[in-house]
C-alpha cells in the first residue's frame, strides 16, 4: 500500500520534473532562436526580457490563448490524443536520466531498454497526428515519420546496445559509473558507436538533416500542419524535451554522464548536454534536407551494417 | 572500394566546411536592425509619399498627365489669366512610387517626401488632400532627416 | 493500376493541390499533383493567379508612361525588364544613346543581375531545406545592392531608373566607391556559397542528376538564360547578339554539362563572378559624357513593328511593339523567360518523388510576377 508520504514524493517529483521540462523546452525553444539568428546574421528575439528571453513564455501565453480549429472530417479521437502520445513519452523518459550521483528519479535497472521502447512510442502519436488530419500533407508527413523512425531506431538501439556491453549493465547510473575517468567517447569503438548514435538521434527527432516528416519546403509542416493553438503547442514542447532526452543520453553513455571535476555533478551534466543541444542546433541551421528514399537508404546500407560490425568488434574486444 | 572511401572522406569534409561557415557567421556581429526602434536611413532621393509645396505649383497639369496611375486629381480657379489651385487630391492607394511626377514638375512643386511607413488603418486615410499637409503628421514622426 | 499487384489490395493515385498557397511555389503558382505514393505521376501547373493584364494596360499608356510596370514584371530584376522596355523602344524611336549612358546600363543591368541571381540561390537552398540560413546569407548580400540602388535612384524594389534615351541620375563619385567595395565584399562571399552550398555532400545528393534536362529539350521547349545555358548550349546574348557595351568586355559564358538542378545552381553561381568581372571593368572603362540624350516625354513613333531581347537573369525577355499614329503602342507583347522555363516543369518531373518537385522547381527560379504579367 501506498502511504500518505509516499504519495506526496511522488506528486513533488512530478511537479519538479514538469517544471523542468516546461522550462528547459521554453529555454531550448529560446535557445534555439538565438542560436539560428547569430549563424544568419540576425539578433532573434530582443524584446521581451534580457535579449528575449521570455520571448517563449509570451509565444505559451499566445498558443494558450488561441483557438482550438478542428478541421473537417477530423477523426477527433485520434486527433485529440496524437499531441499528449507524443508528449508523454518524452515526460516519461526523464525517469532514468541520472542528473548527478544521486540526483535521478528511479535507477531502474533495465533503464537503456526502457529508453529504447519509449522512442518507439513517440512515432505512434506522430503518425496518429497525420492521419487523424485528414490531410494529404499530413498524411504523407505521418507516413514518412513511420518509416523514418522505424528505420533508424535499428543503429540508435544498436550503438546503446554497445554502450551496454561496454558498462556490462542497462542501469543508467551503473552506465556513468563505469565511466568514471575515462569517458566512452575516447574509445574508437565508442566514438563511432556515438556518431551512429547522434545521426540516428537526429533522425528520430525530426531534425534537420532528417526532418523529412515537418519538411515545410515540400509538405507545408508535415504532420502538425493542421493543429492550431495549444495541441501545436504540445508538438512543440514534445519536440524540444526529445532533443534535451537525445542529447541527455548522449552525455550519459558516450561523455561520462554527471561525471566531472570540481563543479558539482548537475552542473556537468548540463554542460554537456546543451553542448550537444548547440552541435544539433549548429548541424541544423546549416545543411539541407535529404529526401525521403536516401535518407532510408543511409539507415539500412550504412548506419545498420556499421553499427553490426560495431558490435561485433565491441564483443571481440570484450572476450578478448 | 577506394572510390567509396574517397567519396566518403570529400562528403564528410565537405560537411564540415559547411559548418565552419556557419559557425564563422556565428560569431561575426549582426548585419540586422531592431527596426521601430533603430531605422535605417533614408537616401535623399528615396521616393516616398507624394508632398506638395502649393506656393510653386503653376497648374500646368504635367504631373496629373504624366502619372501611370491616374493617381493625382486637380481642380483650379482661374482669374485673369493667373491660375490658382483649387484641389490638389493624392489617391494614395493608387501611386506607385514611380517618381515621375516629380521628374516633370516645372517648379519642383511636386516632390517625393521620405515618409515611407504609410500604412493606415481607415481606407479614407489613404485619398490625401495635398493642399492640407497638415495630413502628413501622423505620419511625420516615421520621417528620418 | 500496376499487373502485379494482388485484387484484393485496393490502391489509388490522390490528387494533391500544391499551391497557389504553399511555401516553396515562388508565388502564386498552383500545381496540380497526382501522387502514387511519393512518386509523381502527372503534374499540372495552373498559373494566371498574379494576372493584372500589362500588356493591355501597355496600350493604354504613353511609352515613358510603362516604364513604372516593367518594374512589376520580374520584381527581383526590374532594373534589367526596365532596361529590356527602353532598349526596344530607342529602337523603335531609333535613338543612339550616349557611351556614358551604355556602360552605366550595362553596371546596373549586371549588379541586378547579381541581386536577382542571390535569390534564385537562396530560394533554392530553401527548397531542399537549408532552412533560411543560405537565404538569410543571399538577402544580406543583395542588401548591399538594394542600398547603391537606392542612393541612385531613390527605390529599394521597383527602380524605374532606367529612361528613353539615357538613365535617371549620374552616378557620383560615392556610388563609383561604393561598387567598387561591393566588388571586393562580393568575392570572398561567393566562395563562401561554395562551401556552405555547392560541394555540400547533401545538397549535392539532393540536386544532382535531379530534372536532366537535355539539349534537345531545352532548345525545343525554348528555354533561355542559366537553364538553358545549364544544358550545354553556349548561348548568351550578351556574348552572341551584344547590346550597348557588352562587346567591350572579357567575360565567359559559363555552361553545364548535364543540365540538371545542381547544374543550374552551379551556372548561376558562376555567372555571379562574371558579372563582377563585367562591373570591374566597366567601373574602371567609364566614359565622360551625359547620361540621357534630351528627347520629349510623349513619343510619336512612325507605325512600325519593332522587336528587341535583352539578356535578363532569368533568360531572354523580348519585347514586342506595334506602333501605329499614336502616341500610345497599337500592342505590346512581353515574351517572358520563366513562362517558357515553366513550360518544361511537367516533362522533367514525371516519376520523381514529391521532394524533388521542389527541387526542380526551385532550380528553374521562375518568378510568377513575370510568367501571369
Amino acid at each position: 500500500m501506498l502511504s500518505i508520504l509516499d504519495i506526496i514524493w511522488v506528486l513533488v517529483i512530478g511537479i519538479i520534473v514538469l517544471g523542468f521540462i516546461a522550462v528547459s523546452a521554453m529555454f531550448l525553444i529560446w535557445w534555439e532562436r538565438k542560436v539560428s539568428a547569430h549563424i544568419q546574421s540576425r539578433y532573434g528575439p530582443m524584446r521581451v526580457g534580457w535579449h528575449g528571453v521570455l520571448q517563449s513564455v509570451a509565444d505559451a501565453v499566445k498558443l494558450l490563448l488561441k483557438e482550438n480549429i478542428v478541421p473537417a472530417g477530423a477523426d477527433k479521437l485520434v486527433w485529440w490524443l496524437a499531441p499528449f502520445i507524443v508528449v508523454v513519452p518524452s515526460v516519461m523518459a526523464f525517469v532514468v536520466i541520472p542528473f548527478g550521483k544521486n540526483l535521478i528519479v528511479k535507477d531502474l535497472n533495465v533503464g537503456a531498454l526502457y529508453l529504447m521502447a519509449l522512442s518507439s512510442v513517440c512515432v505512434i502519436g506522430i503518425f496518429m497526428a497525420g492521419w487523424g488530419s485528414n490531410n494529404k500533407y499530413s498524411l504523407i508527413g505521418g507516413m514518412r515519420s513511420a518509416a523514418q523512425i522505424i528505420s533508424y531506431e535499428i543503429p540508435l538501439i544498436l550503438s546503446m546496445i554497445i554502450v551496454s556491453m561496454q558498462a556490462s549493465s542497462l542501469s543508467m547510473q551503473k552506465i556513468v559509473a563505469a565511466q568514471a575517468g575515462y569517458w566512452n567517447i575516447l574509445h574508437p569503438n565508442m566514438a563511432l558507436a556515438f556518431i551512429v548514435y547522434i545521426i540516428s538521434a537526429t533522425a528520430e527527432v525530426n531534425r534537420v538533416p532528417f526532418d523529412i516528416p515537418e519538411a515545410e519546403s515540400e509538405l507545408v509542416a508535415g504532420f502538425h500542419t493542421e493543429y492550431s493553438g495549444m495541441k501545436f503547442a504540445m508538438f512543440f514542447i514534445g519536440e524540444y524535451t526529445n532533443l534535451f532526452i537525445i542529447s541527455a543520453i548522449a552525455a550519459t553513455l558516450f561523455f561520462g554522464g554527471w561525471q566531472g571535476p570540481v563543479l558539482p555533478g548537475a552542473v556537468w551534466f548540463l554542460i554537456k548536454t546543451y553542448g550537444i543541444v548547440f552541435v544539433l542546433m549548429w548541424v541544423r541551421w546549416t545543411f539541407p534536407r535529404l529526401r525521403v528514399d536516401q535518407l532510408m537508404g543511409f539507415a539500412w546500407k550504412v548506419l545498420t551494417p556499421v553499427s553490426f560490425f560495431n558490435l561485433a568488434v565491441t564483443g571481440w574486444l570484450l572476450l578478448k | 572500394m577506394i572510390k567509396l572511401a574517397k567519396n566518403f572522406v570529400v562528403g564528410t569534409w565537405s560537411l564540415i566546411k559547411g559548418l565552419a561557415v556557419t559557425i564563422k557567421y556565428f560569431f561575426r556581429p549582426t548585419v540586422t536592425l531592431q527596426y521601430p526602434t533603430e531605422k535605417q536611413p533614408m537616401s535623399e532621393c528615396y521616393r516616398g509619399l507624394v508632398g506638395l509645396r502649393p506656393e510653386k505649383c503653376i497648374v500646368c497639369y504635367q504631373c496629373v498627365k504624366i502619372c501611370p496611375t491616374a493617381c493625382l486629381a486637380i481642380t483650379h480657379k482661374q482669374e485673369d489669366k493667373k491660375k490658382t489651385l483649387e484641389t490638389f487630391k493624392y489617391n494614395m492607394e493608387l501611386c506607385c512610387f514611380c517618381g515621375l511626377c516629380q521628374q516633370v514638375c516645372p517648379t519642383s512643386a511636386i516632390i517625393m517626401t521620405n515618409i515611407y511607413e504609410i500604412s493606415v488603418y481607415d481606407r479614407k486615410k489613404l485619398d490625401i488632400n495635398l493642399l492640407d499637409m497638415k495630413k502628413y503628421d501622423e505620419w511625420t514622426n516615421t520621417t528620418i532627416k | 493500376m500496376d499487373a502485379t499487384q494482388t485484387k484484393d489490395i485496393y490502391t489509388e493515385e490522390f490528387l494533391i493541390n500544391m499551391g497557389p498557397q504553399h511555401p516553396s511555389t515562388h508565388g502564386v503558382l498552383s500545381l496540380e499533383l497526382t501522387l502514387d505514393g511519393e512518386t509523381i505521376v502527372e503534374c499540372t501547373p495552373h498559373i494566371g493567379y498574379l494576372h493584372r493584364s500589362m500588356e493591355k494596360i501597355a496600350e493604354n499608356r504613353t511609352y515613358t508612361q510603362f516604364i513604372p510596370f516593367t518594374d512589376r514584371l520580374d520584381y527581383v530584376a526590374s532594373m534589367n525588364n526596365n532596361l529590356g522596355y527602353v532598349m526596344v523602344v530607342e529602337k523603335l524611336l531609333k535613338l543612339e544613346i550616349s557611351e556614358r549612358a551604355k556602360y552605366i546600363r550595362v553596371i546596373i543591368a549586371e549588379l541586378n543581375r547579381i541581386a536577382s541571381h542571390l535569390i534564385a540561390i537562396g530560394t533554392f537552398a530553401q527548397d531542399l531545406g537549408a532552412f533560411a540560413t543560405p537565404l538569410f546569407y543571399c538577402f544580406r548580400e543583395r542588401e548591399k545592392i538594394v542600398e547603391i540602388f537606392d542612393q541612385l535612384c531613390g527605390n529599394r524594389l521597383t527602380y524605374n531608373y532606367m529612361r528613353i534615351g539615357g538613365v535617371l541620375t549620374d552616378f557620383s563619385r560615392d556610388i563609383e566607391e561604393k561598387i567598387k567595395k561591393f566588388i571586393k565584399y562580393m568575392r570572398p562571399k561567393v566562395d563562401d556559397y561554395d562551401w556552405l552550398l555547392t560541394y555540400n555532400a547533401i545538397f549535392l545528393a539532393r540536386s544532382k542528376h535531379i530534372g536532366v534536362l537535355s539539349k534537345e529539350m531545352a532548345v525545343n521547349y525554348s528555354i533561355t538564360g542559366p537553364n538553358l545555358r545549364a544544358s550545354g548550349v553556349k548561348w548568351d546574348l550578351r556574348k552572341d547578339e551584344p547590346y550597348l557595351a557588352y562587346d567591350k568586355f572579357e567575360f565567359d559564358v559559363p555552361v553545364g554539362k548535364n543540365g540538371d538542378a545542381w547544374d543550374r545552381y552551379k551556372v548561376r553561381i558562376e555567372e555571379i563572378r562574371q558579372s563582377l568581372r563585367i562591373i570591374e571593368q566597366a567601373i574602371e572603362a567609364l566614359p565622360q559624357g551625359d547620361v540621357a540624350v534630351k528627347v520629349g516625354r510623349i513619343h510619336k513613333p512612325s507605325p512600325s513593328e519593332t522587336y528587341f531581347r535583352t539578356e535578363n537573369p532569368r533568360g531572354e525577355l523580348g519585347f514586342y511593339i506595334v506602333s501605329d499614329d499614336s502616341v500610345y503602342p497599337y500592342r505590346l507583347k512581353i515574351r517572358s523567360p520563366s513562362f517558357s522555363n515553366l513550360a518544361v516543369l511537367p516533362e522533367l518531373v514525371r516519376g520523381l518523388k514529391v521532394a524533388d518537385i521542389v527541387c526542380v522547381l526551385g532550380s528553374f527560379d521562375i518568378l510568377m510576377g513575370e510568367i501571369d504579367r
